[in-house]
Order: C-alpha cells, then structure tokens, then sequence
C-alpha cells in the first residue's frame, strides 16, 4: 500500500484530487428543545465496514413493529424484520425474505390491522401484501406487480375510502419512462386489482397520503397536488381523481405530506410537507418541512417552515390527540415540534427565510415550536429515514443502528 | 445469423469496398494538416475499428471474480473536408449491438452503468463545420451531435483500451452542440452550447426541449509542435434526469499533452473536478475529482502504455442487477463517494496487417483500489466486493481497417 502511494505521489497529482461533500454544513443545532429520552435500541445485525444490513421504514402497530431493509447487497437479499415493542428494548422475533428486491423500501400496517403491505424496489417492482391475523406471522396472501409498477415501488401507502381499501403507489421512473402513481384496490387482498394508473411527477412522485377521500401527492419539482377520490365535492373517486389544487412549494423536491386533523381543535388547515434535497446517506441531507395552509385546496398557500442547519427531512408521524409532529430528520436525528394552532399568523422576528428564496414565512423554531430532539450527539452517529408515534413512545428506524424506542414528548 | 450481427458484417464489407478508393485520396490521418493545405477539392477518410477482448475482473460486484469477452469500440469514422471552407466528422458507433451488457470495467460508472461501460450511442458524431479567416484568426462553426468543447480527447483515440474511471468528468459528449471556435496563432479558444442530458441507450437522441440549455468553453495552448495545454470549465444541467429536475454539474478540466514528432510518445495529465448542484437550493452539495497521468511510446513494433489515475466517483442505490443503478435515480440522494486508485498497464504487440487490414494484439493489466471519502457513508467497497482491492486482466486484438485517426473531441479550427 506504502509503495502505491509513493508512486502516486511522485506523479504529483494525488495530492490535489482529494474532496470532501460540500454540503454537510454546520453541526445541527436547535433553540430549546428537551432532549428526548432513548429507552432502547433493537439491532438485527450491526452494520459494520464489511457487512451488515441498511434499515428502511417503520410501522409499528400495538407491540409489534415492523422494518424494511434498503440496498441489500443483492436482490436475493430482501428481507423484512419483526420486532416485540412492549419492551423498552425492541426484540427482534423473525424476519421474512422477499426474493427479487434489493430494497424493500416502503411498509404499511391497514387501518385495522389485518394486512402488511411491503413495496419493493429495484428489482421486481411490486406490492407484496401479508395477513396479520398473528401479527408475529405475516403470511403472504399475493403479490401483486403489473407493467406499471415493474419498474419499483417507492412508496406504499394504504387508506380506506369509504370503507373500501386502496394501496396508494408511487412508481419509480425509468428510462425515458415518467414516475407513475398507481391506485390498487385491496378489497380482495387475495386479488389486488389496479384501478388507476398515470403519468405524473417532475421528475417523480414519491410519496402521498390519503384521508377523508382526499389524496396528496408528492410531485417533487411539481410541488403537491390535492386530489378528490371521494371525499371532496368533484365527485372524484379512486379510480377518477379529480385534481382540487396545487401548490408548487419553495425549493421544490416534495418527498412526503402529512395533512393534520387535529381531534382536539378540528383544525384541518394544515398539511406539512417534507422536502428531500440531496444527500450523502449516513453523512448529510438536505430538506426543509413546509407548512402549507389547505383551507381553501383549490388554492392552498405556504405560510410556514422548519429548517436545520446541514440536516434534511424524512417521513413524519403525528400524535394527532397532543398536536405533535414528529420528523425523521436523518443525521438530524428524531424532532418533535407542536402544530397545534395558528402556525401562519406569526409577528415578524418570528419569520425567516428559506434557502435561496426570498419570501418571509413563519419560522417554527422562532415560534418557540421546536419541542424535542432525539438521537443526535450520542454514542451512534444515526441517519432517521422513518418514525412512528404510538402509545406515548416514538419509534425510529435508523438506516445504520436499527430501530430506537424513545419517550414521546410532551406539550409545553 | 442475428440481425445484428448481419448489420455489423454489412457495414464492415462497406467499408472494405470503399477502402481502397478513399486511401488513394489520402493516407495521412492528421486531420489538421489536412485542413491547413486543403484549398480545394474534396478529402475523405475512413476508418474501422473493432476489438473482441476477454477481461476477467477480480473480483467485480458482489464479490464475484466474472470473465466475459466482448467486442469493444466497433465503431466506422469518416472525416471530409470540401474545400477550405467545410468539414464533417461523424461516428457510428455499434457498441449498442456488440455490447449491449456493457462491458466489464471494474471502477467504470455512467448512464446507469456501474462497473461496466456503458455502450456508446449509434449516432457518436454527426458535425458539420464551416471554416473561415481574416487575416492572423480562424474562426469555425461546428454543428451536430458530438463532443462539447471540454476536457480531453476521447479514451477510443487513446493508446490504453480500457476506458479511465473519469470518462464522465473528463468528456461532454453525444450532445446536441454548437460550437464555435476561434484560433490565432498558438492559441484557440471555443465555447459550444448543448443539451445537457445524457444519452439513455444507444439510440437516444438530443432531446430537443434541452438544447442550448448548458454551456462549456475551452481555451488551449500550442507552446510548441505536438505540446498542448488547454483548460475548460461548462456548466451542465441536469445531466442525469431528462426533465431537467436533476442535479446539476459544474465541471473543470485541465491537462497538458505531448505527442513526439514521430508520433511514438506520447504523454497527458490530466485533472478534473465536478461538482453536482442542487439548483433549487443554489448549492454545491457534491463533488469529484479526477487526476490521470499516462503515457505511451513504441519500442520496435510494439507499443508500451502506462496509466495512472485517482478519480471519485459516487455510489447510488444498484439494481438487481448489480451492474446497473437506476437511470434516472428514485431521488436525488448518493450513498457515498468511493476513491479508486487504478494502475493500468498496456502492452500492444507488432500489428499483423494484410492489405487494410491491421491487428494489434495487446493486454492489459490494471490493479485497483477503492476506498470510501466519507467516513460515515453507508456504501464501502467491502460491504459491496468483500474487498477493497482488485484486479483487471485484459487481452485482445485491435482491429482496424484504414489509418488510425488521432483526435477525437474536438472540431474544425481547433483540432491542434
């Protein structure tokens, strides 16, 4: 090894070939937020430099928790983790193999706890969809793949609309083939049936979320659409949306949307929106949350946004009964902040500005709403892709140590 | 027999009939001499390269040690000239039959490809130049498909086979350009304007709605015969997302070169960097660089080349295919950026040649070493390889029908 650095170095041209990523930043820091407290860290097997297996996303329902696996060093390699949460410790109990993905990237519990629903990608694009009657157990029921999705399944996500269940799919694109959101009807878990299928996205569309009949979509540059499927008033349906509104938020790059339904206030004015601006994965990120006000959807408005310095968003979870989102936030760790209330009406030290834009909008953080921070300063350098509200415990999947158990934060 | 094996033979025996003809006009292959004493009249050159190798990488992905012949570099060459005033350069390249898998090249990256090279496009050059003067300056205006004035002569005109990891820093091509070029002297300068996607298969073509959308400029230094110095800067958008929605580069390019007068040495250095840009943001966000030295020279009849390069390169989510990452990618996110360390040795012995035919057989020995930039990036070449050390083993025969053209990359006036 001495002597092949010699060598390079007599050419005189290594020296200066070196380069670091730009765009790691400053370290991340808050106002005043609590520490969140960790209870306990479940890991399958500990990534090291030779081996060992990326976390994907996370759900958790009752004491069962389930992680997906990301970039497995081959296709053969899919597998998904279950876990007992009812410890302070997660357990891990079994694991289950899916042939023919290198990433199982996206997971999903039904709203009654019947079904798994697991996304794959790069390789044989598809939803493979489990029974939950032992939620220990998942048997395969289908898997469910069509020349729509065969080029990967980002995202998976699942909602009923008026009483029926429909896996919501944001489609991979592929060479010269646009991303594609994909609507599949899981009446019949037995026998998904695709009833919806379009073209959309700048460059892609990568996440959504349904509630209430309406569906937001992540349309990355394109921004965030607000579609009728049945429960709006253009007598949209699952497999006719109608678009209601559009909003192209700053900066572009809409990865997720969480729309709050806040049970305490019934508010429902807000969606948050994450943004995902390129990273280094397990090094740095890059992606604001955008707080976008929805009361009118035919014409929804930015009017909020919480920043880290040198650290970017992920997937949200809301413990919707205290008005508390929380956000992966990669190597920025877990953050809690309150969205209860007026999150527009802000005075004017309490408003900032994005990245290269120029359009003043109500700071969280200078609204004294940065509540908790999680996982960030430790021992484990950790890089957050999901978290899961539930029961008064927050759970993150960390793509290098696993999954953590933490104690949810409290209102001030 | 395949079809496309059939269209290969075809374009070959073509290119035999012609031969002949085509050579009586003119043996030379310095195209810029050529140009320089043209005053009327017609010239063309044409050229065929083909060359079936084996390479056994060791180990490649996945740990796996794979040996794999291919037919690398098919490609036919024309340069015509009518006249002082007009040229064209076009290349068909057939790599997109021959080697639709890509060929083996632990280290290689771009246009979905990953430790494989990608095959070229069909349509590799296609650029029509009007040439001009007044007084001391020419001036040229070259318009087509082809290379962006940026960086260094393609690897195929190169005396190594295997391609340089930095192929992707250290070229701009199979664009849709228009360059215009401006030489007084020792000195040339040329800015082109192109589409900055890259191509998606062999038969992609400029998308149109990106024309004109990135920029590159390049200024070169003739101190003296065969000695060149150029520096170049572009500014590419979205190289790796037809829409537009991508990252965008910002890339430097310097190097010196020097070619003997008889044309039996030959030496380049070479650094480059690219920085890819978030546009939404304003920000550099990553960033590569690239150093290569090599060199070749004739001893008797063969040929000894050594290469020498420390070139970054990123690390993305892989297919199933462990050869292949998405194109375009699910986000805009790396897994890492990996240093390759490669020494490449070349040996090309005498050529056996029967009428316009020649064959160079040759190997290649290269020995690699990765290693992550990133401390805490997920991707490590051992997590990947169950290494971090490798070995190429290349042999083959380069075969060429006509004289070997010597540049490729560059238009017009200013081709030194």
């Amino acid at each position: 090894m001495r002597q092949r650095s010699v060598l390079f170095i007599a050419v005189g041209l290594i020296a200066c070939a070196g380069s670091e990523p730009t765009g790691s930043g400053p370290p991340v820091t808050s106002s005043n937020p609590v520490t969140m407290t960790v209870l306990g860290r479940g890991d399958f097997k500990p990534l090291t430099a030779t081996n060992g297996r990326y976390t994907g996303e996370i759900s958790v329902r009752g004491t069962t928790g389930y992680t997906t696996t990301w970039s497995n060093s081959s296709a053969a390699q899919g597998e998904f983790f279950i876990w007992d949460v009812s410890g302070n410790v997660p357990a891990l109990v079994d694991s289950v193999h899916i042939d023919q993905a290198r990433t199982l990237g996206d997971i999903a519990v039904s709203d009654d706890g019947s079904l798994l629903i697991v996304a794959t990608e790069q390789g044989n694009g598809s939803i493979v969809i489990y029974s939950l009657a032992n939620p220990r157990k998942p048997v395969l029921v289908s898997r469910f793949s069509s020349n729509s999705t065969i080029l990967g399944v980002h995202t998976a996500e699942i909602g009923r609309v008026n009483g029926k269940l429909y896996g919501f799919l944001s489609i991979d694109p592929g060479s010269g083939v646009t991303s594609q959101l994909v609507i599949v009807d899981l009446s019949n878990p037995a026998n998904p049936t695709q009833v919806f299928q379009q073209f959309i996205g700048t460059p892609y569309v990568h996440d959504t979320f349904v509630r209430d009949g309406i569906l937001f979509l992540g349309l990355w540059n394109d921004g965030v659409a607000i579609w009728d499927i049945g429960g709006g008033t253009l007598g949209g349906t699952p497999s006719a949306p109608k678009e209601i509104g559009r909003l192209k938020t700053i900066n572009g790059e809409v990865h997720n949307i969480w729309w709050l339904k806040d049970p305490v206030t019934g508010n429902k004015k807000y969606a948050f929106i994450g943004e995902e601006g390129p990273g280094s994965i397990g090094t740095s990120a890059v992606g604001d949350i955008h707080v976008v006000d929805v009361s009118n959807m035919a014409a929804p408005k930015e009017v909020g946004f919480y920043t880290v310095s040198g650290a970017g968003t992920h997937n949200f979870s809301v413990d919707e009964a205290n008005g508390i989102l929380y956000a992966a936030y990669y190597n920025g760790g877990v953050r809690a902040l309150d969205v209860r209330g007026d999150l527009g009406g802000c005075v004017d030290v309490q408003k900032g500005l994005l990245a290269n834009s120029l359009v003043q909008l109500c700071d969280l953080r200078k609204m004294g709403r940065e509540l908790g921070i999680g996982l960030v300063g430790q021992g484990n350098q950790a890089y957050i892709w999901g978290v899961q509200y539930q029961g008064g415990s927050v759970y993150a999947s960390d793509m290098i140590n696993g999954i953590w158990k933490l104690t949810a934060v409290s209102r001030p | 027999m395949r079809p496309f094996w059939f269209t290969v033979l075809s374009l070959l025996c073509l290119l035999l009939c012609l031969a002949p003809r085509v050579f009586a006009q003119h043996e030379g292959h310095n195209m810029a001499g050529m140009r320089m004493d043209s005053t009327s009249g017609a010239t063309l050159h044409l050229m065929a390269q083909a060359i079936p190798l084996v390479t056994r990488a060791q180990p490649s992905a996945e740990g796996i040690t794979r040996t794999e012949g291919a037919l690398t570099q098919a490609m036919l060459m024309a340069r015509a000239t009518y006249g002082a005033h007009f040229s064209f350069d076009g290349t068909l390249n057939l790599e997109g039959l021959t080697m639709k898998k890509g060929e083996l090249n632990t280290g290689a990256l771009g246009e979905g490809y990953v430790d494989r090279r990608h095959p070229h496009t069909y349509l590799h050059e296609a650029v029509a130049s009007a040439l001009g003067a007044t007084g001391p300056l020419r001036y040229s205006l070259s318009v087509g498909r082809g290379f962006a004035a940026f960086g260094t002569d393609d690897p195929m005109m190169r005396p190594l086979v295997k391609y340089p990891i930095n192929h992707h820093l250290a070229q701009i091509l199979e664009r849709g350009v228009a360059t215009v070029a401006m030489r007084a002297g020792a000195f040339m300068g040329e800015v082109t304007s192109f589409n900055g996607d890259e191509p998606t298969g062999p038969s992609s073509l400029p998308t149109a709605s990106r024309l004109g959308d990135s920029w590159s400029a390049r200024g070169t230094w003739l101190p003296f015969a065969g000695a060149e110095v150029q520096g170049s800067v572009a500014r590419v958008k979205s190289p790796e997302e037809l829409s537009g929605a991508g990252l965008d580069q910002r890339k430097v390019d310097v190097s010196a070169r020097a070619v003997s007068g008889d044309n039996r040495r030959y030496v380049l250095l070479e650094w480059a960097r690219t920085r890819d840009r978030d546009r939404a943001r304003a920000q550099d966000v990553f960033s590569y660089q690239s150093a290569l030295a090599e060199g070749s020279v004739e001893l008797g009849g063969a040929k000894l080349a050594l290469r020498l390069e420390q070139t970054e390169r990123p690390e993305e989510d892989r297919t199933a295919d462990p050869f292949h990452t998405p194109l375009p990618a699910t986000d805009l996110s790396i897994n890492g950026i990996t240093r390759w360390r490669v020494v490449t040795m070349h040996v090309t012995a005498p050529p056996v040649t029967a009428s316009v035919f020649s064959g160079f057989p040759f190997v290649e020995v290269a020995h690699l070493g990765a290693s992550a930039t990133q401390p805490l990036a997920v991707f490590t070449p051992a997590r990947l390889y169950g290494t971090s050390q490798f070995w190429m083993f290349t042999a083959g025969l380069r075969l060429r029908l006509g004289a070997a053209h010597d540049r490729m990359g560059r238009y017009a006036v200013a081709v030194p």
